[in-house]
């Protein structure tokens, strides 16, 4: 197996350990070791035989935040990129298909949020929905579409000017079979590329605009840990092992993300 | 000046060439014939150590007396271009995109501190000499073809190498590339070693021939001779396969009785932006009749076929299908497009690289809902386009076919739905010679059996000739001329069908 392979493959097991993680942490965590009314260690223990990587400032051990944050991380990265893809296919398939008026009134569409520093819009637009998960959801994959619709419409524009295409058309098929026969079936493979890639970039963005107080303030998820050391003064306390475990969490989750979408791009385009 | 001894050539355990024996003197002009796959594109290759690295070569390939294989790197530099020089084929993509042609003519120069003047190169080639500042998407086929040859003759070389110089360029011109090619080899005493898989072009150019097949030198000897007494089989099957305008042996189609009107297009003007390209035209197929439109590219043919097809808006004028208008759009238009099939030119992007056979037969059934019995329906089709059993290929990609099967699938696929016209654009130019004629074979084949008419889109006056009962010349957007074959081809009343009929080379 090539480098590329290997990689991928080890992406891909750094991603099914964090997957259990997110899956089992819920089922065999108690509730009261993560209630600050009910805690009994000390705050700002350092990692020791009780707890793994020590406790915050209310006396939380930071090993269960760490497994606890798993899945929200998890779960809006990917359900922003599965938002954020799905809605740049839709745009870059009909603009590249059809052509004319829409495409232009949807290409600039797609212009006006590329222009637009993302992150900055999604900052705008926590602020003024109402705070919750769907909301950074929405955050996401409202501002990181263009770029997937842009070379969706790239792909579909190649596919469309195949002899293939027009063949079909001679055939009597119309948009729906060209679309659904030709287009899709092409387009799909880079798509989900881009969806690997799109999932690393929008756990990042949690983890920003939870870093920056944006979050859901219910759950738990390594942005907002950090959000939270940085508010109580992990620095000052010197409490290391509060700030770098969800960091590097991220830094290991994000690029296993990459490494998997960079093997699958390998695998799904042609040599030649 | 060229000898090649004992040249075999090995991909890996697959042998590609094998021990070719070739000698070629300094003036003397010679064919290498062959399908693709022959391994004649190899054997050019070989004479400059052009092929890739996997390639074995065993052999001897003399230079001027020098063994090419064993020269060093500095030797192979000075000798490429300066003592022997190639006329790649497909100028499009042999030239730099960004770069002006008199400059990419100059580089050769350049690298090898030779003195002459670009000036003079494209003068030698018929040029003028302001296109040295065009780039070349500026000019046409045949200007960048010349400029491929200038750039071959920068630094003086004895030896052309030409691989299939002209095949992508229509009739009339080729006729000037060749006339261009033939003088200059006179006139500075050139070798020529030019590949082509049309014999007729290598009788038009040069004196001596040799034909490979499967990798071996099968035949050689002088051109006429060749080709009026083949001694191997396979030197036969390709002269054959070339028709002679005015053989009645070559002419295939049987007589029709003069047929009612089944499509007729009444002043059809079809313009681009600001160009027209279909001016006026009026075109009648009768039931079960072949008409070939004929033209040189850009004459607008292709351009009339996809417009019959409904693929186009006409600006104004009329197409009638069976005695009624055809619809632009809706249901009515792809009802026609039921009776009307088309088949293109290159049936290997024809076809979707990820649909299997059965799926590209099945796709017309698809689109108009007869999904009923389509196993039997796609069998029946495939086998009436001759691939036989079918079952042996529905599984199959398109990339496992060759390419004359591509070209039965396409067929298939149109023929799954029953129409009653097919129109097909250019169906035999992409494939090889003796394919070609299995193709003519099946679509006089189906007429018989199917009464099903066709519009046959080509350059190819040959092959309008073997296959059409009526021809139709085409000329910047005007029918110039139409009838029989016979009074069309035999005895042209317009001179731009005499100007294509002058310049199709003869065997």
């Amino acid at each position: 197996m090539n480098r590329m392979g290997r990689t991928g493959l080890a992406g891909a097991g750094v991603l099914a350990v964090a997957a259990l993680v997110a899956l089992v942490a819920p089922l065999l965590i108690d509730a009261d070791s993560l209630d600050v009314t009910r805690v009994t260690a000390q705050a700002w223990q350092p990692p020791g035989a009780g707890h793994w990587l020590g406790t915050d400032h209310t006396g939380r051990s930071v090993a269960l935040l760490m497994a606890q944050g798993t899945g929200t991380s998890l779960f809006v990265g990917l359900t922003a990129a599965v938002l954020s893809v799905g809605i740049g296919t839709l745009v870059g398939i009909v603009s590249g298909h059809f052509g004319g008026l829409l495409a232009g009134t949807l290409l600039r569409v797609t212009d006006f949020f590329l222009v637009l520093p993302a992150l900055v819009l999604a900052i705008a637009l926590s602020t003024v929905l109402p705070r919750g998960l769907g909301t950074i959801v929405l955050a996401i994959g409202l501002t990181s579409w263009p770029s997937t619709a842009r070379m969706v419409r790239a792909q579909t524009l190649t596919i469309e000017a195949r002899p293939f295409v027009e063949r079909a058309r001679a055939l009597g098929g119309g948009h729906g079979h060209v679309i659904a026969r030709h287009v899709v079936p092409s387009v799909v493979p880079l798509v989900l590329v881009n969806a690997t890639l799109a999932v690393a970039s929008a756990i990042v963005a949690e983890s920003t605009l939870a870093f920056l107080g944006l979050g859901d303030p219910t759950r738990i998820s390594w942005g907002a840990m950090l959000h939270q050391a940085q508010l109580h003064g992990a620095v000052p306390q010197q409490a290391w092992w509060y700030l770098l475990p969800p960091g590097l969490a991220i830094v290991v989750v994000v690029l296993a993300f990459t490494l998997v979408g960079r093997a699958l791009e390998a695998v799904v385009t042609p040599k030649r | 000046m060229l000898e090649l001894k004992n040249l075999s050539v090995h991909y890996g355990p697959k042998r590609v060439v094998s021990e070719v024996d070739l000698t070629l003197a300094p003036g003397q002009t010679l064919g290498l014939a062959g399908e693709s796959g022959s391994g004649k594109s190899t054997v050019a290759m070989s004479v400059l150590r052009l092929l890739p690295r996997t390639a074995r070569v065993e052999g001897e390939i003399l230079l001027d007396g020098d063994d090419v294989r064993t020269m060093s790197w500095g030797r192979l530099r000075a000798v490429r271009w300066a003592s022997a020089s190639i006329v790649f084929q497909g100028a499009m993509h042999s030239l730099n995109p960004v770069r002006r042609v008199g400059d990419q003519i100059a580089e050769p120069m350049r690298l090898h501190g030779t003195r002459g003047s670009v000036t003079e190169l494209l003068e030698q080639v018929e040029l003028p000499r302001e296109k040295a500042r065009a780039y070349p998407h500026e000019l046409s086929g045949g200007q960048r073809q010349r400029v491929m040859i200038a750039m071959a003759l920068a630094c003086g070389p004895r030896l052309v190498i030409a691989d299939e110089p002209t095949t992508a360029l229509d009739v009339v011109v080729q006729a000037q590339v060749l006339a261009v090619l033939k003088r200059l080899v006179a006139e500075q005493d050139l070798g020529l070693l030019m590949i082509s898989h049309d014999l007729s072009v290598l009788a038009e150019t040069c004196d001596d021939l040799a034909v490979m097949h499967r990798g071996e030198l099968v035949e050689r000897g002088r051109t006429r001779e060749v080709i009026a007494n083949p001694r191997h089989p396979h030197t036969a099957a390709l002269t054959a396969a070339f028709p002679v305008i005015g053989d009645p042996a070559h002419r295939w189609a049987d007589p029709a009785p003069a047929p009612e009107p089944l499509l007729q297009v009444r002043d059809l003007v079809v313009d681009y932006g600001r160009t027209r390209a279909v001016d006026g035209v009026d075109l009648t197929i009768g039931r079960g009749e072949i008409v070939a439109l004929v033209g040189q590219s850009g004459s607008g043919k292709t351009t009339l076929a996809r417009t019959i097809m409904g693929l186009r808006k006409p600006s104004s004028g009329r197409v009638i299908f069976d005695g009624a208008e055809v619809a632009r759009s809706g249901k009515a238009l792809k009802a026609f497009r039921r009776q009307v099939q088309l088949v293109l030119q290159d049936p290997s992007s024809a076809l979707n690289p990820r649909h299997t056979v059965f799926d590209a037969v099945a796709e017309g059934l698809r689109v108009h809902g007869l999904a009923d019995d389509q196993e039997a329906q796609v069998t029946a089709a495939v086998e009436r386009a001759e691939l036989r059993p079918a079952s042996l290929y529905l599984e199959s990609l398109p990339h496992e076919l060759s390419g004359g099967q591509q070209q039965r699938v396409v067929i298939a696929g149109a023929l799954v739905l029953r129409p009653r016209l097919l129109v097909a654009d250019e169906p035999v130019a992409s494939l090889d010679a003796s394919v070609r004629g299995e193709i003519v074979a099946l679509l006089l084949r189906l007429r018989r059996e199917l009464g099903l008419a066709s519009l046959i889109i080509t350059h190819d006056l040959g092959l309008a000739w073997q296959i059409a009962d009526r021809v139709a010349v085409m000329h910047q957007g005007k029918i110039v001329e139409q009838g029989s074959v016979e009074q069309v081809l035999l005895t042209p009343s317009h001179d731009y069908t005499r100007a294509l009929l002058r310049a199709v080379p003869q065997v």
